[in-house]
Parts: structure tokens; C-alpha cells; sequence
């Protein structure tokens, strides 16, 4: 199939991305991986395009001491070939090197990916458990929202009309932290069945689970992991007791990868 | 149209193009660079994998109106290219194609598989070539064929692509960090079924802080249901039968479904009916359902109200398999309107436009993408 | 000779062209003044049509059935009795019987603009309720799909041999067993472009087929023309596996549109259209209960066998070939005495089967190597043994099994014990007594079938559908310079036939096949044949090519003998040049001779030149038999159901192999496609009869990640019945991998009692399995 008529503005500020973002039925896309083929099949037709690739900030990466600002253009691949700083010792770029097929990361954006918001993608869940935050433009200014709870149900990014993401803030990791991530997809680069990102650093004490790719929004956990079994029980994680299994396997593998450094 | 200068295998190429007009129909169609094969248009097969400023890339899902001053390669590009003449003497050895229609794009991915990784492994070779299907080979032939290759040109050095330089600073965050408000309505645990006539059935229950009386009161007036159905209005209204516009978002995917229905009020019950059916004529696709409310009264001031809403999609926004999504969004949908009805009564007006983290406001987004989302995902 | 012909791996002919991006697919091909179709297709899968609208605007552009004057609807009977007749018009006439069904046709002068006037389209549509599961399709009661038959069964068919004859068994195993419906899913879809050429007052239909002449036949009776005034062509075709092997309505549609336009009309299926509209192979349920001694000897095997055969029955291959094919198969490569199944082939509102890769075997194959697996845990044997005991042995060939199957020569067992050996069977059963280190569980797996292959007369007028095979012919005509053109009517859709015919030629007469042209896929430029399917090209086709490069050798020879002045029987002919015990003379300078220079001919020669056609048929037409073990060694996650693949073993007789290097290229892929339809490959519907894939993200084909390195050990058993010796095998590798798959997978769980008998064995299905036999333990 062929993507129904639309009209293109290609943004060159986000004043101007954000304005065209206000008008009905308009819709921001910059590596279009995710917009591309529901164009195509004619599930998604926007009446506006708004494409943000052409916006210098949104290509723009800033380190400093505790963290790493990427904007949001930045591609998958850029971060899976360390072609920009990896605030997570290399976590981004594992998670980046999964994500569907490289001729896809090679155009797919970190904010595109979060904006789209789909519950089983790679970023909301690793994000969510490495405690990121995006940076939103609209209309009002600038503002900032934890990662963990930006995407409200599948496909629902919590962004108000008008608004986009520009940047993603990742906190730096110590050198002692370990990350465990773990997805289960029938095809390589395919969808997963179930996900899960742990973070641990034995510095700071801080740990968080991240369970992603059920029906539900990627729901985080974090503290006390002493009963871990008895955390993931609070979690929702679906009606079906197969796929329950399958996400509980994920979050153990990935908690366990945090804690002890073993890959499961 | 848009005007846009590209390089195509080396020459400059100006032309318009429609926005909505592909790299590879552009290429194909406009270009008559027919070796760029078409096999699915939405990224999963790889067979129309064309380098964009020398990275593979899915012309399927990239259009041209976007690439201003990029550089194209095709697989006509690549005739004299050194690696792809030992791609290609590789690939007739090891029978790494059959039909041939998947080979142009596996030769622009195994090309840059042993640019990018040369030495690798098959075992590497077979994740790096997990976007590429073929049909007929078994991938045998082609990966033993790429292996090879990549094994000449172990000695050489990975072509790397540079550092990314930063054109400009992020934007900074001008904005103090808020909080949305909570919701008020308690939400009892959604379940779901499958009906007897193949339907979904979600049972979901809520309770207000209002008398029973004043929440039937409520049911019994359809416009102020319907208000409360995220992105939902009437169109005519006459005794028990509706017409009337049900627009979702799920995403970037929307529809409209315009439809008719009846509402069946038994107020010696509190219960009552509301049928409907309608077509989004954008994906041919036809909904039809139904929902069920039934009012008590747990404690004096208190309302429970019980709603079982099946539905049932055919056409192109049901034949999709994540059905996980379309619950999620019906589940969505129902929470909505639980806090919407709570919100009317209560005489709050959730305030469109007040910020977008506010309750009210998502809850309207949330309305128009529940819809949506039902019936997306394809 | 000159080690290029028969046996040699030699390259492809056909691979320069598709390395570097110049194959011409149908995609490919624009005429000028070309328009493009869109078709609407029917969301529901099952209703009757009130109404199909377009605005005012569009009405030009848009047709359905009752605009298509002098078009009748596709017809495909099947002559065994009790058939029910279906009539498909191409499109939707009266009532819509599944999703997907074409039933308007859009044109404008692109793709996207049709789909754009497509979308305006309004189908007023009653829903009527849908047939979306075969059984339930057969109680009484069930929506009919066709008003006017009595039930919903295209076909009853019972097989019963000796079953009077069963008595008690020791071992009475029973299991139901099925495989989920798929889609076959070429890379490059089907399409088509029609043109009207006006000096030939004929229509061209430039087509992805396996089948030109076939489809012609089916145009000629559904367009109402003269076969004269069509023709149709096959250009590059991006893989087949059955789904282009039948006349399809859209064919028509454009043939009919071209026509009523009179310019160019193309037409391209996308991936959206293939996954919804044409999911319509594979789906085979079946009842069973075999009957054995206790040392695992089978007795007999009891089968009721349903085969969802969709909505129509399609041409030419009818709803009728895969469910017959049951019957007569389901007892395998096994040996016993007693056998009785039931088969019904169902109408139920989905696409209309077609016969997908392995056709029914695939199916049954499954079916029974479950049960030689069930059979062997009854018995507490290794279902190794079980197998080997129960294969048909060398010394019985040829032999005529329980249904009348003549197999023609091999040995079974020694197929089952190469690839026992290869996979290390021992070492797999010892590395068993420990756990693996990873918690995972190691499973080991066999499957044995036949092929029958090439099926000819003999076989297919017994069903009397619109296609039986008979003799296959080829042309051949050396040229004025000497190379040679080989026409075949059969068509190459990535099966090599350029270069495995020029092979065939070059073993006869010696002529490189860098200079023979194999010219496919034409009906104005070939010989008319069946077409290509049933993994029969390389002994019919090749059987061909042989005959008339046999007949052109003895003209050649008539004049390189006169040329090197002696007698016919004093010369022989090879590496291109007609050799006597003195001299040669090239085949270049005999053509040249012939065609520049007949002053110097000899006064005998036989005038009809130096092109002829020649026929062939083999000498025994019920079919070769070639046949594979499979085995495979698994590691299962019960924690998540996932199933890896460790190490994948094909041990296969297919004769003498032409080129080996394309016979393993075939076993590959369809070792692949098998893969998928073992652990990946389903369309799921719902009770609406709704597909629930439409995208490759929800249809999952097996990609580089999924299919292991598979080892291919060969057995080479010259079929006595072919030309060389060689059999069809075409199809083999895509039979096997569903039952080795699933008993590797009962074999790793089987202290749990977890026993899989359903594919695609997906995480889903194997963790609900594993998780449902913990609680049973529990208990």
C-alpha cells in the first residue's frame, strides 16, 4: 500500500515545529521507522508532517558531570557505534544494538522511539530503569519528565498539543553500576514478548527494575529487591498467566544481570 | 509537490516529488532504477535496502521529500564497487540466491556487513542480516558467502563512521517540573473476555462519590453520556436512537467511525443498554458493540457503576495480532470516561489546554487515542 | 565429458543478472500509457452484498463483477464423485465468503491514486456469520458458505485397507494433531500487466506465474476468447512455492480491464493484500490412532483427517487435490498391514487453499511422525528404533505400499541411520543423562517421509481436475553460429532451470552452457506444458530437453559425419564438436553449414533443419520417490518456551542430483520455510473469521537469526524409471522440519509429559503446555 497524501514541513527551529504542531491533524516525524509503515498502510493519515531532522538542537549531544543530554534526533545506530558518548558505560549502546534491524537504526531516532511510545520498544523500558528524563518543547517553553510514566498506554506518550521531545537526559552511571536487560522477541529485531531493564549501582545504592512490553505502560520498580518475587507480584502484567511467566523470567534474568554481572 | 536536490549513484538528480512518494517507488518509478526491489513497504523485509549517505537504509518507509542534499546509492551504484564484486563472485559460488528479488537489497547489507565488520563471524553475520528475509535459500549460501568475503577483508579496518559533532547545544529546559493531579474515581480491576459471538468483553467497575439517583440521572440524558466518551459527539438524537462520530487516536493513527445506535434505559433497574455501529471509511474498517451499565448503590451517596463493553472490529484496524493493544486501549477508553463521569457530576469541566499533564487534558487525549488505539496496530 | 553437464555443480546462468539488480520482475515493467489497479477487498469474511458505491466523480474508474460484461466466474472441478462445485468470479458477485476478497476494481495512473479513489469506495455489506473453524463447519447447522449445497464439505473421501482385518493391538496410542493455516509469501508478490496488442489482436498478460500456458487455458474459458488471441508471459519471478501456480482472479480482473480500456493495466499485490487475502495453505487437522506390538511393530493406523480448504475451489489445482492426497499418503514410508482414514475437505469462509510447498505432505508427514514418536513411548523404545523397524525395507523395492503407492527405489533405514550418525545420536542420548548448564533441555528429533514427485497421467486424470499432465516437450534449435536455444513451457521462479537445462543439454551434446539460452515462461515462445510444480521440472522437463537434444544430436551427426567424410555410426558428439576417429567439426561450423552454407549438405540430410520438438514421459509416470530423515537436536527454555535450534541434519535420496549445488540450495530453503511452519509461521483468525496478521511483524518468516546452519548428507539411489536417474525433490526440505521439530521438543520435555501436536510450536504455546504440566504434577 501507499501512504495517503499529506503535507510536508521540514522544521527549522522547534518555534516553528512547535507552531505547525498546534494546527489539526498534524504530526511530528523525523527518521520516520515507526510513522513510515503505518503511513504506508494507510493507518496513520496526517493532514502535516512536521520533520525535525532538519532542527540543529535536536542532532545536538552535551555531556557534563552527571549526565548526558542526546538530542533527539540522534539515531540508534549513533549510540550503538559509541559515535556519541555513552552516559551508562555502555548500556545505551547494547540497547541500541537490539533494536530491530540496523538499515532501521540507522535512520530510527531515541526520541522518535519514545515519542511513539509503543509498550514493547527498547528505549521506554531501558530509559525507565537507567532513570532518564526528555526534555519537551511546546508552546509554553521547555519543560522536563521523568522517562519512567512519559508513555501512558500504548502508543499514548504523555506530550500535549503541540509538543515534542527534544532531548533525553541520561544520568551518568558509576563506574560500579551494572545494568542487566533482557528481552525475549520470536525474531531477532523483532517485537518483544516481554522485556525487562535492571539498573544497580552498589555506590549510590540505587536499583530499579524496569518490565516493559506487557499490555501496560513500562512500570518500574525500585529499593529494597531483597524479595524480589514478592515486587514482581505487584506488578501488572496482564491477564494471561503464560505471558505473566514469560515477563517474570525476563525481570529475574535482568535483576540478576544487575546484581551479580552475569549475563542470563 | 516538493522541489528536492538529491545525488543518485553519484549524479545529481533535482526533481519534485509528492511528499508522500517513497524512496523506493521514487527511485523505481521516477528514477527507472528498477534493481531496488519493493517486498513488504513497511521495513521488515529489507529487499529495498538502499544506502542513504552511505548507511543501508529502508527506501520503503523513507521518502525523498525529506532527504534534501542526501546521497543515494542503489545496488546500480554499486556495480564497480571492489566489495561488491566479491559479494557477487561469492554469492554465485555459494548459491546465495534463488529467485534473486530479495538479492538486491542482501547484497547493499551484506556489503556494508563487511565494510563494518569484516572478519566477522556466522554468527554475527546472521544477527547483522536479521532485517534482510529471503524466502528461497535457507540463508545458507548467503551467509556462507558473506563470511567469506568478510574473512578476505579481515586484515582490513572496520570503515567507522566519525564522532557526531554538535551542531548546537540541546535545547535547556525552561519550564518548572509539574505534577498532574490524581484522579478521583476508584477504579475496580478491568476484566476481559471473550463473548459467545466472538466479541471482546471488558468488564470494568468504578465507583463515584455521588447518589445513585444523580448518576442515573446522568445515564438517562445521552448527550451527557456521549460527552463523556472521549472523542465521541452526536450528530442527531431522536427518542432512543442516535447517530453520531466516535473519533480515536491511537498514536500517529487515527479514526473516525460514523455510526448509529439505540439506548435501552430501565430505570426500575438502573441498568441499561447502549448498542451501536459504525464504519471508518479511511482504513474499511466496521465496528460494532455494545455496553452494558448497571447502577447500585454499595453505601447511601455512593454509586457503583458496572460496564461490560464488548466490541468487535472487522477490516484493516482488526487484522492486526496485538490484540494486547486494542485491550489496553478499550481498558483506557473505559477508565476515561469512569473519570469523566466523575468529573461531570462533580461539575468540573476538564479544562482542555491547561496544561498538558493535567487530567483533564490527558484524559481527552487519552479518549480520542483510546479509539484509536483500539483499532490500531497494524 | 566436459564436467558441466549431469552432476556438476556448476554456477548459475541466471546469477549475474539478479546480483546486479537487472533481473526484470514484473514490477519492473512499465508500458506507456500505463494505468494501475487498486482492488477494495472485502473486510467482512463473510456477508452478502447490498451495494458497492463509488462518488460520481470516480464512477469511471471503478468496476465491479456486474460491470465486467462477457466475464464469467473461475471454475475448477474436480471429477472424483461427490465433489460440490464452487464457481469464484473474479470478483465478489452476490456474496463475499472471505476477507479479503476482491470486490471492486480501481484504476488510475498510479497506485497510490487508485488506492486513493479505492478508499471512497463504500461496500454496503450484510454480515453474515463466518466459518472460521473447519470443524465446526462440518455440524449441522453451520453457515453454509455456498447457499445452495447441503453442507459445507467440497469433498468426502475414505480410504480403508484391511482395517476390517485390525485386531487388538498391545500398543493403541491416539492423538489429535494440526497444523495452523499459513501464508506462503514469496519476497515479490503476484502481479500482473495486461495489454491489448492491437497488431496481434491479441491480449498480452505479463504475469508472476509458475504456470503460463495453464493460465491461459483458465483466461481463454473465463474472458470467453480464442486461445490464439492470448498470451501469456512469466518474466523474472521472485519465488513461488504454489502461491503462483493457479489462475488468479486478479489476472482476470486486469486481463478484462486492459481489454475493455484497451491500454496497459498493471496490477501489483502488496504485502498487506498477500498477508490477509491469501493466507490459504497448510491448515490439516487430523484424529489419529495407530495400533502396534508391543516391541513397537506398527499394526495399523486409523485416521480422520479435515482439510479448511477455504471459501473456493481454485484453478487449476481444485479444493479437492490436498484433502485426496491425505488419504492416499498419511501412511508415509512405513510398512504395515491395516489402514483406514476419513478426509473432508472443507469450505469454511477463509482464502482458498492452494498447494503450498510439500502440499498435503507436509501435513501428513507431521501427522504420522507424531505418532511413529507415540508409538515409540508406548512402547518405551527410542523412537530411532521405532522408525527403523517400521521403514519400507531396500529389499521390498520396488514396492507397492498399503495404498498403492509404487516406490521405486532406495533405502529408507539407511537415510534414518546416516543422519542418526551425523547428528550423533549417541552422544546426543548420553549428554541427556546430565543437565545442561544453561537449565536448558536438549531434545533430539527424526522425521522420514517420501516425495512423490513429478506425478504424471497416470496419476491426476483420476481426479479429473482442469490439469493433467502428459507428455512434456521441449524445442530446441542450434544456430547459425552454433549456440543453442532450449525452449520449455514450464516456467523458473528461482529454481535454476536455466542452468540445470543447459546442463541437460550440454551432457548430450556437449555444448557449453554459457551458449544455450533456456527461454521459459511463454506461451507464444514454448512448448505447452502443466507448468511448474510438484517438484517435477528436473525429471519432466529435464527428461525433455534430453529427448530433443538426443534427436538434434542425430541430425548433427548425419552432417558432421558427411562433413568428416565418413558415416554416422563412425562419429560421436561432445564438448561441442562431432568427433570421428581422423578429425571434428564444431557444431558452429555443422550450423553454419546447415543454415549458410546447404551447398555443401549431404544429399540425405534431413530437411526439417536443425530445430525440433520432441516429447518425453517416463516409464513408469505414477512418480518418483525420492526421500529424507531429518533430524534435529533441540534446546528448550521452560522458563520461556523458547526453542533453539542446536544442530539441523538432512540426510536425502534424490537420485542422481543434476547439480548437487542447486539440490542443496532447494533442500535449504525449503528446510527454512519448513522451520517456519514448525515454529513461527501462522495466520491466526478470529471467530469472525478475521485474519489477525497483516503485517511481516505480525506473519513472522524465519530470517538468518532463526534458521540454523543445516547439514545436508546426500544418498544418490538412480530413480529406474527417469532419464538419469533423477527424482523430484524439489519440495522435500519444507516436509520434514514440523515433526523432527516437535518430536526434538517432546523428546527434550518428555519427563514432564509436555507432548506437542499442534504447529506452530510458538513460546506461547509450548510455555501453556510445560505450565499446564507442572500443575498436573502438582497435583
Amino acid at each position: 500500500m501507499k501512504a495517503g497524501r499529506f503535507d510536508l514541513l521540514l522544521a527549522k527551529d522547534v518555534g516553528e515545529a512547535v507552531k505547525a504542531l498546534q494546527t489539526e491533524d498534524a504530526k511530528a516525524a523525523s527518521g520516520f521507522q515507526s510513522l513510515g509503515p503505518m503511513l504506508n498502510l494507510r493507518l496513520a493519515q496526517p493532514r502535516l508532517i512536521v520533520n525535525l531532522t532538519r532542527i540543529p538542537e535536536l542532532s545536538a549531544v552535551e555531556e557534563t558531570a552527571d549526565m548526558v543530554v542526546y538530542g533527539a534526533a540522534v539515531t540508534h545506530a549513533a549510540i550503538e557505534d559509541g559515535r556519541v558518548p555513552d552516559a551508562a558505560g555502555g548500556a545505551l549502546a547494547r540497547v541500541a544494538s537490539g533494536i530491530a534491524y540496523r538499515a532501521v537504526r540507522n535512520r530510527g531516532t531515541i526520541g522518535g522511539s519514545l515519542a511513539h511510545a509503543d509498550p514493547a520498544a527498547d528505549w521506554p523500558t531501558a530509559l525507565t530503569a537507567l532513570g532518564a528524563k526528555v526534555r519537551v518543547a511546546g508552546p509554553r517553553g521547555v519543560r522536563r519528565a521523568p522517562v519512567a510514566g512519559f508513555v501512558r498506554g500504548a502508543f499514548a506518550p504523555a506530550l500535549g498539543e503541540g509538543e515534542v521531545i527534544v532531548a533525553v537526559e541520561v544520568p551518568k552511571a558509576s563506574a560500579a553500576a551494572r545494568f542487566g536487560y533482557v528481552k525475549f522477541c520470536r525474531k531477532v529485531g523483532e517485537f518483544a514478548e516481554a522485556m525487562a531493564a535492571a539498573f544497580h549501582d552498589p555506590d549510590t545504592g540505587v536499583t530499579r527494575l524496569a518490565v516493559g512490553a506487557t499490555e501496560a505502560p513500562p512500570q518500574l520498580l525500585e529499593g529494597d529487591f531483597a524479595d524480589l518475587d514478592a515486587r514482581l507480584a505487584t506488578l501488572d502484567l496482564g491477564a494471561d498467566p503464560v505471558r505473566q511467566r514469560l515477563h517474570r523470567t525476563a525481570a529475574r534474568r535482568a535483576m540478576a544481570e544487575a546484581t551479580t554481572g552475569i549475563a542470563a | 509537490m516538493t522541489l528536492v536536490n538529491l545525488t543518485v549513484n553519484g549524479a545529481p538528480v533535482s526533481c519534485e516529488v509528492e511528499p508522500r512518494t517513497h524512496l523506493a517507488d521514487f527511485l523505481r518509478e521516477q528514477q527507472l532504477l528498477t534493481g531496488t526491489h519493493i517486498g513488504c513497504e513497511h521495513g521488515i523485509c529489507g529487499a529495498c535496502t538502499v544506502l542513504i549517505d552511505g548507511v543501508p537504509a529502508r527506501s520503503c518507509i523513507t521518502f525523498p521529500a525529506t532527504l534534501e542534499g542526501a546521497e543515494i546509492t542503489t545496488i546500480e551504484g554499486i556495480d564497480a564497487d571492489p566489495v561488491a564484486v566479491k559479494l557477487r563472485e561469492a554469492f554465485s559460488r555459494e548459491h546465495a540466491l534463488q529467485c534473486g528479488y530479495c538479492t538486491p537489497g542482501m547484497m547493499m547489507m551484506a556489503r556494508d556487513i563487511v565494510m563494518r565488520l569484516p572478519g566477522a563471524d556466522a554468527a554475527t553475520i546472521r544477527k547483522e542480516l536479521a532485517g534482510n528475509l529471503c524466502r528461497c535459500t535457507g540463508y545458507v549460501g548467503i551467509v556462507k558467502a558473506i563470511e567469506a568475503t568478510c574473512a578476505e577483508a579481515a586484515a582490513n579496518d572496520p570503515v567507522t563512521l566519525a564522532p557526531l559533532v554538535s551542531p548546537a547545544r540541546p535545547l535547556a529546559v525552561t519550564l518548572a517540573d509539574e505534577a498532574g493531579p490524581a484522579s478521583t474515581a476508584r477504579l475496580e480491576p478491568i476484566t476481559f473476555e471473550e463473548a459467545e459471538n466472538g466479541a471482546t468483553r471488558i468488564n470494568q467497575a468504578f465507583t463515584v462519590a455521588f447518589p445513585r439517583a444523580r448518576v442515573w440521572a446522568f445515564f438517562e440524558d445521552p448527550r451527557k453520556v456521549v460527552a463523556a466518551m472521549p472523542g465521541a459527539h452526536l450528530t442527531a438524537l431522536s427518542d432512543d436512537h442516535f447517530e453520531g462520530e466516535m473519533r480515536i487516536r491511537l498514536g500517529p493513527m487515527g479514526a473516525r467511525f460514523a455510526g448509529e445506535g439505540e439506548i435501552a434505559n430501565d430505570a426500575a433497574t438502573h441498568t441499561g443498554t447502549i448498542t451501536g455501529r459504525g464504519t471508518d471509511q479511511g482504513s474499511a474498517t466496521r465496528a460494532s458493540g455494545r455496553v452494558v451499565y448497571t447502577l447500585s448503590e454499595p453505601a447511601p451517596g455512593t454509586t457503583r457503576v458496572s460496564v461490560a463493553v464488548e466490541y468487535m472490529l472487522v477490516g484493516a484496524l482488526a487484522q492486526v495480532s496485538r490484540g494486547g493493544i486494542a485491550r489496553d486501549l478499550a481498558a483506557r477508553l473505559t477508565r476515561a470516561f469512569a473519570e469523566n463521569l466523575d468529573a461531570a457530576l462533580a461539575g468540573r469541566t476538564p479544562a482542555e489546554g491547561a496544561g498538558e499533564l493535567s487530567a483533564g487534558a490527558l484524559l481527552l487525549s487519552a479518549v480520542k487515542d483510546w479509539l484509536s488505539r483500539l483499532f490500531r496496530r497494524g | 565429458m566436459s564436467g558441466k553437464g549431469v552432476g556438476a555443480s556448476i554456477r548459475r546462468k541466471e546469477d549475474d543478472r539478479l546480483l546486479r539488480g537487472r533481473g526484470r520482475f514484473i514490477g519492473d515493467m512499465r508500458f506507456t500509457g500505463q494505468v494501475e489497479v487498486a482492488f477494495v477487498r472485502s473486510p467482512v469474511a463473510h456477508g452478502r452484498i447490498r451495494s458497492v458505491t463509488a462518488p460520481e466523480e470516480f464512477r469511471d474508474h471503478v468496476f465491479a463483477m456486474e460491470d465486467m460484461t462477457g466475464c464469467d466466474g473461475i471454475l475448477a472441478k474436480c471429477g472424483i464423485p461427490g465433489f460440490k462445485i464452487s464457481k469464484q468470479f473474479p470478483l465478489a458477485k452476490d456474496k463475499v465468503r472471505f476477507a479479503g476478497e476482491p470486490v471492486a476494481m480501481v484504476y488510475a495512473a498510479t497506485r497510490a491514486e487508485a488506492e486513493d479513489i479505492a478508499a471512497t469506495v463504500s461496500l454496503d455489506i450484510e454480515e453474515l456469520p463466518a466459518n472460521y473453524d473447519m470443524r465446526e463447519a462440518m455440524k449441522p447447522g453451520a453457515p453454509l458458505v455456498h447457499d445452495e449445497w447441503p453442507d459445507n464439505a467440497f469433498l468426502e473421501g475414505l480410504v480403508d485397507k484391511n482395517f476390517d482385518a485390525m485386531e487388538e493391538a498391545a500398543i493403541k496410542v491416539s492423538r489429535t494433531v494440526s497444523t495452523s493455516r499459513q501464508c506462503m509469501a514469496p519476497i515479490e508478490g503476484k502481479g500482473c500487466i495486461g495489454v491489448w496488442d492491437r497488431q496481434l489482436e491479441q491480449l498480452h498478460l505479463w504475469t508472476a506465474t509458475q504456470m503460463p500456458h495453464i493460465v491461459r487455458n483458465g483466461l481463454a474459458d473465463t474472458l470467453g476468447m480464442d486461445q490464439r488471441q492470448i498470451r501469456v508471459v512469466a518474466p523474472d519471478v521472485g519465488g513461488g512455492f504454489g502461491w503462483k501456480g493457479m489462475l488468479q482472479p486478479e489476472e482476470v480482473c486486469v486481463s478484462w480491464l486492459a481489454m475493455h480500456l484497451d491500454r496497459p493495466v498493471k496490477y501489483l499485490e502488496d504485502r498487506r493484500e498477500h498477508l490477509v487475502a491469501a493466507s490459504n495453505c497448510r491448515e490439516h487437522h487430523y484424529e489419529l490412532t495407530a495400533y502396534a506390538t508391543e516391541d513397537g511393530r506398527l499394526l495399523g493406523l486409523d485416521a480422520v483427517a479435515h482439510v479448511d480448504s477455504g471459501a473456493y475451489s481454485v484453478y487449476p489445482f481444485s479444493a479437492c487435490l490436498e484433502a485426496a492426497q491425505v488419504g492416499s499418503i498419511l501412511p508415509g514410508p512405513y510398512d504395515f498391514g491395516a489402514y483406514r482414514c476419513k478426509t473432508y475437505a472443507v469450505c469454511t469462509n477463509k482464502a482458498p487453499i492452494l498447494p503450498y510447498r510439500g502440499v498435503a505432505r507436509t501435513g501428513v508427514c507431521f501427522a504420522m511422525e507424531l505418532m511413529i514418536d507415540a508409538v515409540a513411548r508406548a512402547a518405551g523404545l527410542d523412537p530411532m528404533e521405532v522408525r527403523r523397524i517400521n521403514l519400507v525395507k531396500p529389499e521390498q523395492m520396488p514396492f507397492r505400499n498399503i495404498t498403492g503407492k509404487d516406490f521405486d527405489m532406495g533405502d529408507y533405514p539407511e537415510s534414518l541411520r546416516r543422519a542418526a550418525e551425523m547428528i550423533g545420536h549417541d552422544r546426543i542420548r548420553e549428554r541427556q543423562k546430565s543437565a545442561e548448564a544453561d537449565g536448558r533441555k536438549v531434545g533430539l528429533g527424526y522425521s522420514t517421509y517420501c516425495e512423490q514427485g513429478a506425478h504424471g497421467t497416470s496419476v491426476y486424470h483420476g481426479w479429473g481436475i482442469p490439469m493433467v499432465p502428459g507428455f512434456e516437450q521441449s524445442q530446441v534449435r542450434l544456430t547459425p553460429d552454433g549456440t543453442l536455444e532450449v525452449r520449455v513451457g514450464n516456467q523458473s521462479h528461482g529454481q535454476s532451470l536455466e542452468t540445470t537445462l543447459a546442463q541437460v543439454a550440454n551432457e548430450v551434446l556437449g555444448v557449453d552452457p554459457e551458449k544455450v539460452n533456456v527461454i521459459h515462461g511463454d506461451t507464444a515462445m514454448s512448448p505447452y506444458s502443466t507448468g511448474t510444480w510438484g517438484s517435477r521440472s528436473a525429471v519432466m522437463v529435464g527428461g525433455a530437453v534430453a529427448a530433443s537434444c538426443e534427436k538434434l544430436a542425430e541430425r548433427v551427426k548425419h552432417i558432421g559425419a558427411h562433413l568428416l567424410q565418413t558415416s554416422p555410426d563412425h562419429v560421436r558428439i561432445g564438448e561441442g564438436e562431432v568427433r570421428s576417429e581422423t578429425g571434428a567439426v564444431t557444431l558452429k561450423e555443422i550450423a553454419a553449414t546447415w543454415y549458410l552454407a546447404p551447398q555443401h549438405l549431404p544429399g540425405d540430410v534431413n530437411p526439417d533443419g536443425l530445430e525440433l520438438t520432441a516429447g518425453y514421459r517416463p516409464k513408469v509416470d505414477t512418480g518418483t520417490f525420492s526421500y529424507a530423515t531429518h533430524a534435529a537436536l533441540v534446546a528448550v527454555d521452560t522458563d520461556t518456551g523458547f526453542v533453539e535450534i542446536l544442530d539441523y541434519v538432512v540426510v536425502e535420496d534424490g537420485g542422481v542430483l543434476i547439480n548437487p549445488m542447486v539440490v542443496d540450495g532447494q533442500i535449504y530453503g525449503g528446510t527454512a520455510q519448513g522451520i517456519g511452519t514448525a515454529l513461527y509461521e501462522e495466520m491466526p483468525f478470529d471467530k469472525n473469521g478475521q485474519p489477525l496478521a497483516s503485517t511481516l511483524a505480525d506473519y513472522i518468516l524465519p530470517g538468518a537469526g532463526e534458521v540454523p546452519a543445516v547439514r545436508v548428507g546426500h544418498m544418490e539411489t538412480p530413480s529406474p524409471n527417469t532419464r538419469f536417474g533423477q527424482k523430484g525433490i524439489g519440495e522435500g526440505g519444507a516436509i520434514a522440519p514440523p515433526a523432527a521439530i516437535a518430536n526434538a521438543i517432546n523428546d527434550a520435555l518428555k519427563e514432564s509429559g509436555v507432548e506437542m501436536t499442534v504447529s506452530p510450536i510458538t513460546p506461547h504455546r509450548l510455555l501453556s503446555a510445560i505450565m499446564a504440566a507442572e500443575t498436573e504434577a502438582a497435583r
